[in-house]
């Protein structure tokens, strides 16, 4: 009895060390050696390091912009500034990086804005269906690229929905396409939601007690929520715009489908290059844009590490009702919420209903079921190669469930090791977050060259495809988002809590599952959903991983889908395997939202 | 019967005698590929097979769209396994197309397919600048069919790949909005302004004909300025066809680069083809070939070749024409009014060779794209 309670209690004091040890093995295998593979070949040459590309890169005006003074005539700038003042400050030359990084500006000034109202109108106000719309935020980030596109084309395009409206009101038509707008658009439409869901939850987490004892103190509503409340949002806002920002700008499918080659990023290039196999320039690039959003990352981790503000898992603020007698429908406050709603209705829910409407509409606009049909079609046919649905969808929810069982436990421990604090903690914490800052292209090509063509370490032959690699893959992918939203609670846990459990007798593992995450689990939660969302949505790494037949998910089967050319120019059969793939998702980001909701304290 | 035993046997030893059967010997000279030739013409001509034979495989690289349901690729799957028996054809549709196999060429693991269909001259270029060692070995010489094919839709001038189909790059026009351009220089002219959607040449096989058609209109110290050109007069370039295609749809613009085979999809009895005119500029249209090839690796040569000539053959020329929507590659196909009377032919074709694309192609479209994008 007493030796099998020492055992069990070395054993679960070795979870923690076995738990980080495990995490960074998954890690090293599935990111950082394919990706180690990549960024190396930026710095070596004929066997030799040497920086010479990177100074390429840096030099070169159509990389660098107005930048590539520094590395050329380092001396010169001042001189180059003095100039440029005199001459009436003439627009500059941005360069690629430059560019990309200005239009990540405006998509996270754009999410954020789209995105906080949102987050305000979930936490703060009670309506029907609030906990289901809750749940959905997070359906637009799973969406593949192609069909964003597509949604957009018919909600934006000359003859599109958005055109119909502005042309009823005597206005129009605005010609969107192609344009940096509609791409700023765009990638709002994918981050929003996401800056809406990390502030809705840490809203929720904001303990009613310290609001109601500042007001009690004699604070106005106002100071109550300068004080209080923001403070409290603001690691999430910051979570939210970071995250916007490095997306969008590694952002490639979007700016790729949408706009045109006039408005090429960086990571647009890289594709580029891989395409035509300049695999070192490709590398080149990609090692500077990772630095980049590295320390981006890095430079957020910092912040956000000293937001942390002390809390327990106190009760939530109450609710408003949303409507309370028809008259509260002009309150001014509902009316700025009315206001918003139109705004999502037209850049959110907009591009979705369109993909609907294009799934059941053909060429000339009238209505067809054609396009469900061929997926039916698809799906009893014995031809060899066919792509079907229903494995398809099958083989999503399957690694989205493998996904959660890694990613949530890998993202808990690299959690408590960043909440840990101490020297070297931040930097831990950017390295173990890392595969937020690489792009899916670097991985990709990691994955390619080491593990699919086959690797060869300590005599052994290592070729890793299939489903285990693909929910490697996606785990790393995800898990840094269970991070993100864990280690915030986790930090803003009164240590108190703790400390009283392991006076107790329990064991750190023991407080970690008993008392913390019990506290912590609407943030657990919406990990868990973004872990899966993501897993969910992925394709660059799927789509090189899922060699057979047998394991491809609903975005590269739609992927397979665009491209069938009996069909002629037509993405009726995209578009409903589309409307299969947003069906799947919305009900199991509500499945899990209400499976979840017993945890809640 | 007992022939095809004896070859698996006798292996080597046979060639010799054998290499004569295929009618032309001539490109047998690598070493690699001698074992495999025997076979070819005999068992195609004598169409017999052996029961009692271990299962053959095939492995086909090929790009998506060429599988599945209702595609050239799966006809050609059934129809050669119905055709001889203990064949079986496997489709490998690698993401990155023709990429991955250079990679895998130049990781030194075996390229895991027997061969590539679905190979164009830009990618041919890119596999001989790549790579030291040969990804491919020659075909040409070796296939009964290869006569037939039209001489103006080869490739590859050392035999290795081997065209089964081409499409032809023109313009698809409004002909109620624009007048289809004569000329490469009218479309610098005002009436053209902001009237053309092509595609990113990076990526779009569309838009990297185009690109090249210009080239060899404009010449390539020129392109660049003419682009200039077009950029001045408001050409947008989209990603891939399909968006630039819909673009045009929704009334973008009034031209857009297509195909030449635009009408088999719409032509209908209540459909206006006045949307859907192809206009070649110059009396000329880009030829796009799409080539098969066997690769080095590959450990069924023989099998490889057979079904090369199987995919030569008129009626499945034919049936490939219109599952894929290309024109055939050989003289003597008739893919049947219905494609035929919609699908257009250039008065003259152009396209780049093997030789002028070599070592240059990846360069001219690199320095597009930087002409494009400059921020």
């Amino acid at each position: 009895m007493t030796a099998d309670r020492t055992i069990s209690r070395a054993l679960q004091r070795a979870a923690l060390p076995v738990g980080v040890a495990a995490t960074i093995a998954v890690l090293l295998v599935v990111f950082y050696y394919p990706v180690g593979h990549v960024l190396v070949s930026a710095v070596r040459e004929g066997g030799h390091l040497t920086i010479e590309p990177i100074r390429a890169v840096l030099t070169d005006p159509f990389y660098a912009g107005v930048a590539h003074h520094l590395f050329v005539d380092p001396l010169g700038v001042p001189a180059g500034v003095v100039d440029w003042i005199a001459a009436g400050f003439p627009s500059v030359r941005l360069g690629l990086f430059g560019f990309t990084a200005y239009q990540a500006l405006l998509s996270t000034v754009a999410s954020v804005l789209l995105g906080l109202p949102g987050a305000y109108v979930l936490a703060r106000y009670d309506f029907r269906g609030r906990r289901t719309i809750r749940s959905l935020t997070l359906v637009p980030f799973v969406l593949p690229s192609i069909l964003v596109a597509v949604g957009f084309r018919a909600m934006f395009s000359r003859r599109g929905l958005a055109n119909d409206l502005l042309g009823a009101v005597g206005l129009g038509p605005v010609e969107l396409l192609g344009t940096l707008q509609i791409v700023v658009l765009a990638h709002a439409f994918y981050n929003a939601p996401l800056v809406t869901r990390l502030v809705t939850t840490a809203w929720e987490g904001v303990d009613r007690r310290q609001v109601e004892s500042a007001r009690s103190l004699g604070a106005s509503r106002i100071r109550a929520f300068l004080h209080v409340v923001l403070p409290a949002l603001a690691p999430a806002i910051l979570t939210g715009a970071v995250l916007t920002f490095v997306f969008t700008f590694m952002s490639f499918p979007i700016v790729l489908t949408l706009g045109g080659l006039d408005l090429a990023t960086v990571e647009v290039w890289i594709y580029a290059r891989v395409q035509s196999l300049a695999l070192q320039e490709a590398a080149t690039l990609a090692t500077l844009e990772t630095v980049l959003s590295l320390a981006f990352i890095y430079v957020y981790l910092r912040y956000e590490n000293r937001q942390v503000t002390t809390r327990g898992g106190g009760q939530s603020l109450p609710r408003e009702r949303l409507v309370a007698g028809w008259r509260s429908l002009f309150d001014p406050r509902r009316l700025a919420i009315a206001a918003y709603v139109a705004v999502v209705a037209v850049v959110i829910v907009g591009p979705l209903v369109s993909l609907l409407v294009e799934s059941v509409t053909d060429p000339s606009g009238s209505f067809t079921t054609a396009y469900y049909e061929f997926l039916l079609a698809r799906q009893s046919s014995g031809a060899v190669g066919t792509v079907r649905p229903m494995p398809a969808v099958i083989n999503s929810l399957v690694f989205g469930a493998g996904t959660l069982l890694l990613a949530i436990p890998m993202g808990v421990v690299v959690a408590v090791v960043a909440t840990r604090g101490g020297r070297g903690s931040r930097v831990a914490e950017a390295i173990l977050t890392a595969p937020l800052a690489v792009s899916g292209i670097v991985v990709g090509i990691g994955l390619l060259l080491t593990f699919v063509f086959g690797t060869t370490v300590a005599g052994h032959r290592l070729v890793v495809t299939g489903p285990v690699a693909i929910v490697f893959a996606h785990a790393a992918a995800a898990y840094p988002f269970v991070t993100r939203n864990v280690a915030p609670a986790l930090g803003g846990l009164d240590p108190r809590l703790r400390e009283v459990a392991r006076s107790l007798g329990a064991t750190r593992l023991r407080a970690l599952l008993e008392v913390e995450l019990p506290v912590i689990a609407p943030a657990l939660l919406a990990g868990a959903a973004f872990a899966f969302a993501i897993s969910i949505g992925e394709f660059d790494s799927t789509v090189l991983l899922a060699e057979g037949v047998d394991s491809y998910t609903m975005p590269v089967a739609l992927e397979r889908y665009v491209g069938t050319r009996s069909l002629g120019p037509n993405l009726g059969p995209a578009t409903a395997m589309g409307t299969v793939l947003l069906a799947v998702t919305a009900v199991s980001f509500v499945v899990i939202d209400r499976l979840g909701g017993r945890w809640e304290p | 019967m007992r022939r095809r035993t004896f070859l698996r046997t006798a292996g080597a030893g046979s060639v010799v005698a054998l290499a004569g059967c295929t009618g032309n010997g001539d490109q047998n000279g690598t070493p690699s590929d001698t074992p495999q030739d025997g076979s070819s013409g005999d068992t195609q001509q004598n169409g017999t097979t052996t029961t009692g034979d271990p299962e053959r495989t095939l492995t086909v690289a090929t790009y998506s769209s060429f599988t599945g349901e209702d595609t050239a690729g799966n006809y050609l799957k059934s129809a050669f396994e119905d055709d001889r028996d203990d064949v079986t054809v496997e489709f490998e549709v690698p993401e990155n197309g023709l990429n991955q196999y250079i990679l895998q060429k130049q990781q030194g693991s075996n390229v895991s397919a027997d061969m590539y269909l679905g190979l164009n001259t830009a990618e041919l270029v890119r596999a001989e600048d790549e790579l030291d060692a040969e990804l491919f070995l020659d075909s040409r010489g070796d296939l009964d069919r290869a006569d037939a094919i039209k001489s103006d839709l080869e490739i590859d001038p050392e035999g290795r790949a081997v065209t089964y189909d081409t499409g032809y790059i023109t313009l698809v026009y409004d002909e109620d909005e624009v007048d289809s351009p004569a000329t490469f220089d009218e479309l610098l002219e005002p009436a053209y302004e902001d009237a053309l959607i092509t595609q990113n040449a990076q990526q779009s096989d569309p838009g990297r004909a185009f690109l090249l058609w210009t080239i060899a209109d404009q010449g390539e110290d020129e392109y660049l300025d003419y682009w200039q050109g077009l950029l001045d007069n408001g050409v947008r370039i989209l990603s891939d066809w399909e968006p630039a295609y819909n673009a045009y749809l929704d009334g973008s613009a009034p031209m857009v680069v297509s195909y030449s085979t635009d009408q088999v999809y719409y032509h209908g009895p209540d459909v206006d083809m006045s949307r859907h005119q192809v206009g070649f500029i110059e009396d000329q249209g880009y030829a796009n070939p799409e080539a098969m090839a066997r690769f080095a690796d590959t450990d069924t040569a023989d099998l490889a070749l057979e079904f090369m000539d199987f995919v030569l053959q008129p009626e499945q020329q034919a049936e490939i024409a219109v599952k894929n929507v290309q024109f055939p590659a050989v003289e003597d196909a008739d893919p049947g009014e219905g494609f035929s009377e919609y699908a257009y032919e250039p008065p003259e074709p152009v396209t780049h060779t093997y030789d002028e694309l070599q070592g240059k192609v990846d360069g001219w479209i690199e320095q597009w794209a930087r002409q494009i994008a400059g921020p």
